[in-house]
This record gives structure tokens, sequence and C-alpha cells, in this order.
């Protein structure tokens, strides 16, 4: 049976790419026609479209016909403050919920860790996963009613600081718009990034926790000097990737949370509106390719430094 | 491991209660816009609900599903999650078998041109000019084509597939089975786990989904749920600014508040969001092998 096996092997591994051959292995050349038309039609096919950055498109003279004005928009789009704006308000909103939301997953499962209740720990892990598996949609849904005006959030505050209180129109507020972002991202994803964690932490060596204790250790020791280096490579990887995707946006998550008051721009919330609800497309199509680019330098570099540091990358 | 001492002790009581508020802070949300929708609108308007509804009622929800528009679009998103899960896990399952093929010809080509659109796509304006010129803006397919393929589904039921006993199918060859027959009789049945893991993930990005309806859809009669529900979000927040802004002007004796849309908007959220909530306590194990399989990959 074995010998057979590398006969085969060998024999298929030997043969010229001949008309022969494909016959011979055709079914499986037409397993893969489904898959390639799909990636040819909806991501090849919109990849000259990128040239439209560099034209004055108009949608009814058509690629051929449309005028080459070169770096334009490209220029204009960091020289005009809308633009300008959403690229520095991506930037600077991804940065500041990567402070302070990267740690809390670690933290979370370190705490469960410690948690010996069978039944106790999988119940709470269970329940926070439940954020995970709402829709922004839902979330924004869930948000816009705990802070209403006759929300929870604002009977709280009556609650606690006494009849007579001011209920706030806490999602009119431009100046809330970032908290608030923050705050639903933490609760949308704290519970269900710490999997990987709980799995790392897991998978540490039982006779390190062992020496310490011989050493003397107590169990926060045992924490301090084997649980975390022993994540720590864990940690590092998902920090590096996490900073790549610095220029991506959660675009449902901005848009909902934007009303008559709140008119916070990333770059897909700017892409949409200038490029699908003003027909602009050339400027769109330039302020997404800048997305792009930038977006893949970072993961580029990323990689990089996950693969010096860690020996661990993506490609 | 164990540790005995007062102070482990005291710390655990501590670990104990903050992860209990912390999970409190996870379900509260959801058990508070529950008992607004299951709570009777009037009493609502009252104020004060907490994580139960005061006075109950169905009459939110049956408002909700006997609404034609609403019964249209869940209709629309259903048909979605079956149509565009089935052809995903299709058109994805093939390709992950062929490529799982060690000596197939052209296999590594193939492979490199499915991964560049991981790094390097046109974008959403390319995409919407595309979607124009071939017509499917407006159209469910809108809703089914574009998401058929997924790199990176494809290489997680490949390495799959990979990891299966290669003398299985060495046998089935030899006694002169054709691909096709292999596949179906063997390598799906083999392959359960992946494509459950899959299939889920699949169903939960379809169910979820609202921008691509934004983006490409305007024809009432092709809105999903979430869309749906994102226009109830905007409306009535105009709405209460309005009836905020009135009164702030002293004009509210010209404004008669008769209903709050907020119990309806709360039912809304339910039935948006029960048809998953309801299955992923069960189904979660086949998420994280998910995300493990995933980090195993990188």
């Amino acid at each position: 049976m074995k010998q057979v096996t590398l006969d085969n092997k060998k024999a298929a591994g030997g043969e010229r790419l001949s008309f022969k051959y494909i016959k011979k292995r055709l079914s499986f050349y037409i397993m893969l026609i489904p898959g390639l038309l799909a990636v040819f039609v909806f991501s090849y096919c919109t990849m000259p479209g990128i040239l439209m950055a560099f034209q004055d498109y108009d949608f009814v003279k058509g690629f051929f016909g449309s005028e080459w004005v070169g770096f334009r928009h490209i220029h204009d789009i960091f020289t005009m403050t809308t633009y300008r704006t959403a690229i520095i308000n991506t930037i600077v909103l991804n940065t500041v919920t990567i402070l302070i939301s990267f740690s809390l997953p670690i933290i979370f499962a370190l705490l469960l860790n410690e948690i010996r209740d069978g039944i106790a720990k999988k119940s709470m892990q269970t329940i926070s996963y439940l954020p995970h598996f709402l829709s922004w949609v839902s979330i924004v849904a869930i948000t816009y009613s705990l802070f209403a005006r006759d929300g929870f959030i604002n009977d709280l505050r009556v609650l606690l600081l006494g009849q007579g209180t001011e209920r706030i129109m806490f999602m009119a507020q431009p100046r809330n718009f970032v908290p608030i972002y923050i705050g639903l991202y933490i609760w949308q994803s704290l519970g269900w990034d710490s999997v990987i964690y709980l799995a790392a932490i897991s998978g540490v060596d039982q006779q390190l926790y062992e020496a310490v204790k011989i050493d003397g250790g107590n169990r926060f020791s045992q924490v301090i000097h084997v649980t975390l280096p022993s994540i720590l490579p864990t940690i590092i990887v998902l920090f590096i990737l996490k900073m790549g995707t610095m220029f991506a946006d959660n675009f449902d998550l901005v848009f909902g949370l934007q009303n008559a008051y709140v008119d916070f721009e990333v770059i897909s919330t700017v892409v949409y509106k200038s490029g699908i609800k003003q027909a602009n497309y050339s400027m769109a199509t330039a302020m997404g390719l800048i997305q792009g680019v930038f977006g893949f330098i970072l993961m580029a570099a990323v990689n990089v430094a996950s693969r010096k540091i860690s020996e661990v990358s993506l490609w | 491991m164990k540790d005995k001492s007062v102070s482990y002790r005291i710390f655990l009581a501590f670990d104990y209660i903050l992860l209990i508020s912390l999970t409190l802070i996870f379900l509260f949300p959801y058990l508070n816009i529950m008992a607004k929708a299951f709570n009777d609108s009037a009493d609502t308007a009252l104020g004060g609900l907490t994580f139960y509804p005061r006075s109950f009622t169905f009459q939110n929800i049956k408002t909700i599903l006997g609404d034609k528009s609403i019964v249209n679009s869940a209709f629309i998103s259903v048909a979605r999650v079956v149509i565009g899960t089935l052809v995903a896990i299709i058109v994805q399952f093939l390709s992950a078998y062929a490529l799982s093929v060690q000596d197939l010809k052209g296999r590594r080509a193939v492979l490199f041109f499915m991964m560049i659109p991981m790094f390097f796509t046109g974008g959403l304006i390319p995409q919407f000019i595309l979607y124009s010129k071939i017509k499917i803006i407006n159209t469910f397919w809108v809703y089914i084509l574009p998401y058929s393929f997924s790199f990176y589904n494809m290489v997680i039921i490949r390495t799959y597939i990979k990891s299966l006993p290669q003398s299985l199918l060495e046998a089935a060859r030899l006694d002169g089975a054709g691909e096709f027959r292999i596949l179906v009789r063997i390598i799906i049945p083999l392959s359960m786990p992946v494509i459950a893991t899959v299939v889920l993930w699949l169903m939960v990005g379809y169910w979820n989904d609202w921008s691509t309806t934004l983006y490409f859809v305007t024809k009432k009669r092709l809105f999903t749920l979430q869309y749906l529900l994102m226009q109830v979000i905007n409306e009535s927040e105009r709405v209460q600014s309005l009836i905020q802004q009135a009164i702030e002007q002293g004009l509210s004796g010209n404004v008669k508040i008769q209903t709050t849309p907020e119990s309806l908007k709360s039912a809304q959220v339910i039935v948006t969001t029960l048809p998953i909530l309801c299955v992923y306590p069960f189904l979660q194990k086949y998420f994280i092998k998910g995300v493990m399989i995933g980090s195993v990959k990188e």
C-alpha cells in the first residue's frame, strides 16, 4: 500500500504539464474554476479602477473618455481639510483605541485563569462573547437606547446625583464620540480577544509553576515569572499585528455613531460620502488608494518586525 | 499550583467580584433593551427600566412582526444567509480541495493568484463602478457573488483537508473512483468539522452585514433587517432631537407626543439579534476552533 502511494506521487510529480496530464487531472481544474472566476471578477477587475484616482472620472464618458489629471487628487487630499482631517482622525482614533484596549483582554484572561470552578468560568466566558456576535448596527441601537434622555444612564445619574439633575443628550455631544467609540470597541472585543490568550496560558508548561513553588514563590510570583513570560511571544505578535491595522477603520461603528450633531469622519466614511453619495468618484478612489497603500506598507513593515522578533510572520 | 495563603484568598475574592461585575457589564445593555422590547410602551415612557420588563407585553414584538417591510427584509436576510452561505462554502471548499492535492501542476500559481487580493484591492469606488457595469447593483446577487470567495476560509479548509489520512484517498483512487466521487463520498463527510466552522462564520457574517445594502442597494424590496434597523436608529434619533429642541424652545405645548419610537426600536433590535444570540452559546466552540486554527496558521 505504502509503496503504491510513493510510486503514484513520483509518477505524477515527474509528469510534464501536457494535454494528457490536464485531461487526467481535469476534475481538479474544474473545481478551481468557480473560485478563480470569483477572484478574477470581484478582486482583479476592480484593480484597474484605481486609475480613476488619476483621472477626472466621468461615469458617462467612462474610463477611456475621462481626462487624466495625474497626482492632482492625491495632492488635494493632503491639502483639503475634510480629507486631511479624516486621515488624521483615523490614525489618532486607532492609536488611542489600541493603547487603551490592548492590555485588557490579557488581564481578563489572567483573572479568568485563576477561577478554578469550571461552571463559573465557562459561563463568564460565554457571556463575555455575547457582544462579539451582535452586529455593529444593533450595538449602536442599544447604545442610543442606553444613553437616551430617558435611558438607563440618565436614570442612574438622577438616582445617584439626586432629582433635578439635568438629563444629558450624550449621543448628541461631539466630545462624547471618542469615549463612546472606545467603550463600545472594548465592550465588543474584550471577551473574544481573550480567547487566544486563554489558549496560550493553558499551554504553559506546568513544571515551571512547580519550580517557582519549590523556590518559595506564591501564586502571584508564578504569574509574573512564568505565565507572563510564557505568553509574551503571543502578546508581541498580536500587538504588532494590531499596529498593522492602523489605517483600517470601523465604518459601521463610526457611521452609526454619527448624527445631526456628531460629524466625526474617518477615511471610510469620507470615501462613502464623497464617492457614492456625491458621485465624486475620483477623489474618493484617491482617498481609498492612499488608505490601501499606507495600510499595505504598514502591514509589510509589521510583518518584517514580527518575523525579526518572534520568527512568526503572515507570509 | 494551588496557593492557600490568606492574601491569595483575598485576591480570589476580589477576582470573583471583578469578573462578576464585568460579566454584568457585558450582559446588562442587552437585558436592558430586551426589557424595553417586552415592556408596555406607556410604562417605558415613565423611565427607570432596568433589566426586566415591569409590565410584560408581546405588543411591541407583534407590531414589529406585523410590519410588511420588516417581514420582507427578514425574508431577504434569511435568503441571503441560506443562499450566500451555500454558494460560498461550495466555491471555497472546491478550491480548497483541489489546492490540497500536493502534486497538482500550477497549484502554487493559483494560490498566489488568489492571495494577492488579500493585500491589494481596488477599494469601494472601483467596486461600485464595476458592480454598476456588470449590472448587479440593486439585485439580490450583490449580496451573494462578491462574497463567494474568501482566501482566509479557503486556507483554513485546505489545512484541514491536508491533515486527513492520505492513504484513504489513495485506496479509493486505486478502486477506480473518480475525483468527484471521492470528494462527495470521502472528503466531505470527513471534513464536516471544518465545514461547520466555516459555515457558521459565513452565516453570522451575512446576517450581521449591513453596509453592502448601504453601498449597493436602493430598492426597498431588497433591504435587509440590519439595514432597516439602521434606518430606524437615524429616524428616531432625529425625531427625539426634534422633540427635545421643541421642549427647550418652550414649544412643547404644541407638540403632542403620542408614541415613543423607543419601544418599537428595542423590539426591532431583539428581532434582529435574537436568532444569533439563541444559538451562539451552543456554537461558540466552532468559532473558537477557527481562532485557534487561524493563530496556528499565522
